[in-house]
């Protein structure tokens, strides 16, 4: 039942990213969401996590980090609420400063036991607010990052982000998500003196966008699309609809993300990570599934989540035409000015190779539908 | 043979330029691969209970511990005074009396990670339990190597982590014949054939391309390949029978391919465990005893090393549902035609001496597993792809 929901939930979100109503915010709430990496079942502590992620993705990245620490599918997902003053559990300690802070090899051992004493008694109520067991608590000093007090978890993550290591990482992140995956360093320099000062998000978003390297060739069309990015920007092009929830996400699953259900505690690998032989084909041929009802063939697979009961009745291969309402009508509006020719560096933003240039010349005269189609559907349709 | 040589003269002849580039990255790989032995990797998905599976049927503890999911003495087939296996895996009894299976106990590694997900990195990966790889251990085989894609592949939807290299990736099919048809399409020919800017090698761009080529003509190459020979041998009619038999496949027509990976998913038994892991056991033995037997048919078994692992075991003490929770360390089988060491490894583990958790500690690094397959079976340095130095086992 609950399952149920979050694939509901999930496939909401995917309808959200679509009809975005503030494109910014939803962009850094997926950010978010694959940085401060969680997965839960329970759809009361999904959607309050995934509201707190999108209500914070603009905020002040202090109160953000505390908040996502109390947060009940949190508190579940990396075991701070089995971390007691009698039996510490560390995993959270050490994620909070390898995959939410710092990044790895900027602290000690010793410094990820004090924080995880320091955590202790953190835990929530049946309907997921967060509460403090006194009891649990290990209220004896410790000593963390060379400072002695008897801290708790808001110390802890002052004491962090004192660190301007803190601001880089986050600042690098971004930079690779927004702007190059090869890092620039002077343009870390310049994110890193306005985002230490008070960390608040909105005015680094503000800088970068701003920023003129944000506009130079060099990072322009480099990047490979998040299977998610890639969903949303042919909606953009051909506003269209996936009918069927379970069809929606058996085309993330297909193209290797599945929103709300992260791989593992340090997200989706990005970058050429997203593409391997069979993404790169399913990629290539979706814009004709999506847009032209052409079929898709899958062949089924359990995951380690799904109790296969039934061996025999599940098919082994199967053909799916995913049921799609698309809206031609706005594309034919929207574009109604543009000729074939004025079309191919309005949807593709990389370089193109030559080849691949001369047989778009060639196809000049093919009908605006199918020549868009096959636009999406270019390896260099990948980049953005 | 003709056609190879013709390419290769053409290109000293006229230059790179002159060969289609669609041909480039599979001709140019080496030909031979870089031994005739192969590797079949089987994971049993969701964490096998290995203590219900390699049964220590003379142990109070193991009584004790478990006292509604205990193995019954009479629901095992005994392979020695004190250990018995699970009755599901009875069709293996009779490769495990030939002295084909190898039972390796209590493996597992230091600092444990108790996350399927992590666990799985972990096994993929073959790093410590704190470190974060973007690489597997198969995919630094390829690399090593110089393999071409085809030289490992998971019968899979998706290509997990083991089978990715820093410079050259595993292939993941399902159906070789669904794999070749999705990609003659027309249009990916244009595609394909169109791509001739060299300088764009380092770019996204093209490894998109590059990418995008590789698996045409891996697919091209696997299914005219795996087609000279159709496999007449009964395999289970399931997810897991199917994935063997397209393995059975490949390796029986002769493909160059030298790791497979497949996988049986299911064995997250937090509750009402003794069904579902005595179905799922069963699914499992099954298939290993045609797929091995059609090996045997085909001449093919000698050649083939297969080894089963899960991401890790359970907790000794059952919990209150009639299940167990995420544990530590586990049995690994291998199965082979010439073992050296031939039935079980090694000792079961100690059930009184558990960590604080109440878990197993292990014994055996499974990185030592891997280390033995990569310097004695398969015969590469170990070390170079491993990236540090483990002791070898001598199971082969």
């Amino acid at each position: 039942m609950s399952r149920k929901k979050v694939i509901e939930l999930s496939a909401a979100w995917f309808q959200r990213l679509n009809n975005p109503s503030e494109i910014l915010r939803e962009k850094m709430t997926l950010f978010w969401a694959n940085h401060f990496v969680c997965e839960n079942k329970n759809i009361l502590y999904v959607q309050s996590y995934h509201n707190m992620l999108r209500k914070n993705a603009l905020g002040n990245f202090r109160d953000f980090t505390k908040i996502v620490s109390k947060e009940p599918a949190m508190l579940a997902y990396l075991n701070n609420k089995q971390n007691k003053k009698k039996s510490p559990n560390e995993n959270f300690a050490r994620e909070l400063m390898e995959l939410f802070t710092l990044g790895q090899d900027q602290y000690t051992e010793h410094d990820i036991k004090e924080s995880a004493r320091s955590f202790t008694g953190y835990n929530h109520t049946y309907k997921g607010e967060f509460i403090f067991k006194e009891k649990q608590h290990d209220h004896n000093e410790k000593t963390f990052f060379g400072k002695s007090g008897n801290f708790n978890g808001d110390d802890i993550i002052d004491i962090i982000l004192q660190k301007e290591q803190c601001a880089r990482f986050i600042s690098e992140k971004i930079y690779t998500y927004f702007v190059n995956e090869n890092i620039n360093k002077k343009h870390i320099d310049e994110m890193v003196a306005v985002f230490y000062k008070d960390y608040n998000i909105e005015k680094l978003m503000r800088f970068v966008l701003l920023s003129k390297w944000f506009y130079e060739d060099e990072n322009i069309g480099t990047k490979i699309k998040s299977p998610i990015e890639f969903l949303v920007g042919i909606n953009t092009v051909v506003p269209y609809k996936i009918e069927k929830t379970r069809q929606i996400i058996l085309v993330q699953r297909l193209l290797g993300q599945i929103l709300m259900n992260p791989p593992n505690v340090v997200g989706w690998k990005t970058g050429r990570n997203w593409i391997d032989s069979n993404t790169i084909v399913t990629r290539l041929r979706l814009p004709s599934v999506l847009l032209n009802n052409a079929e898709i063939a899958y062949s089924e697979i359990g995951d380690e989540e799904t109790m296969i009961t039934d061996f025999d009745k599940r098919k082994l291969r199967k053909n799916a035409f995913v049921k799609v309402s698309t809206d031609w009508n706005s594309f034919e509006e929207n574009y109604k000015k543009n000729s074939n020719k004025e079309l191919v560096h309005q949807i593709i933003t990389s370089k193109i190779n030559t080849g691949t240039k001369e047989m778009l010349e060639r196809n000049q005269q093919l009908s605006k539908h199918d020549f868009v189609v096959q636009l999406m559907s270019l390896p260099e349709y990948q980049l953005c | 043979m003709k056609r190879r040589g013709f390419l290769k003269q053409s290109t000293f002849a006229s230059g790179m330029f002159f060969v289609p580039q669609f041909l480039k990255a599979f001709e140019n790989s080496s030909m031979k691969p870089f031994s005739n032995k192969k590797v079949v990797i089987i994971q049993l998905k969701g964490g096998n209970d290995g203590l219900n599976t390699v049964v220590p049927f003379n142990n109070d503890i193991y009584y004790q511990q478990r006292s509604n999911i205990a193995i019954k003495q009479n629901d095992l087939f005994k392979i020695s005074d004190e250990v018995g296996l699970h009755k599901s895996l009875q069709p293996l009894q009779d490769l495990y009396n030939k002295g084909f299976v190898s039972i390796i106990n209590n493996v597992g590694y230091p600092n444990p990670n108790l996350s399927h997900f992590r666990a799985t990195d972990i096994w993929q990966t073959a790093s410590d339990s704190n470190e974060y790889l973007q690489n597997g251990w198969v995919g630094r085989y390829l690399d090593y190597t110089k393999g071409n894609p085809y030289s490992a592949i998971e019968v899979d939807q998706s290509l997990s982590l083991m089978l990715k290299g820093k410079s050259q990736n595993g292939l993941a099919i399902t159906d070789p014949k669904m794999f070749y048809d999705s990609m003659s399409a027309p249009f990916f020919n244009n595609v394909v054939t169109n791509y001739n800017d060299a300088h764009l090698s380092e770019h996204n761009l093209g490894y998109l391309y590059n990418t995008m080529i590789d698996a045409k003509s891996s697919a091209k190459h696997i299914y005219e390949q795996s087609n000279t020979k159709s496999t007449f041998a009964e395999y289970p009619k399931n997810i897991f029978g199917k994935q063997l038999k397209t393995i059975s496949q490949f390796i029986n027509s002769g493909l160059e391919t030298q790791v497979y990976y497949a996988g049986l998913s299911g064995f997250d038994t937090h509750a009402n465990q003794p069904g579902t892991q005595e179905r799922l056991l069963k699914v499992y033995a099954e298939s290993m005893e045609v797929f091995i037997n059609d090996l045997q048919k085909n001449n093919a078994f000698e050649d083939v090393l297969i080894l089963t692992f899960s991401e890790f075991g359970r907790r000794v003490k059952q919990n209150e549902s009639k299940g167990t929770d995420h544990g530590t360390a586990n049995n690994v089988f291998v199965m082979g035609k010439n073992l050296k060491k031939q039935g079980l490894y090694n000792n079961l583990p100690n059930l009184g001496n558990l960590d604080r958790n109440g878990n197993l500690k292990y014994e055996i690094d499974f990185r030592e597993i891997y280390a033995t397959i990569l310097d004695k079976w398969l015969a590469v340095d170990d070390v170079a792809i491993l990236n540090k130095s483990f002791s070898k086992l001598d199971f082969v």
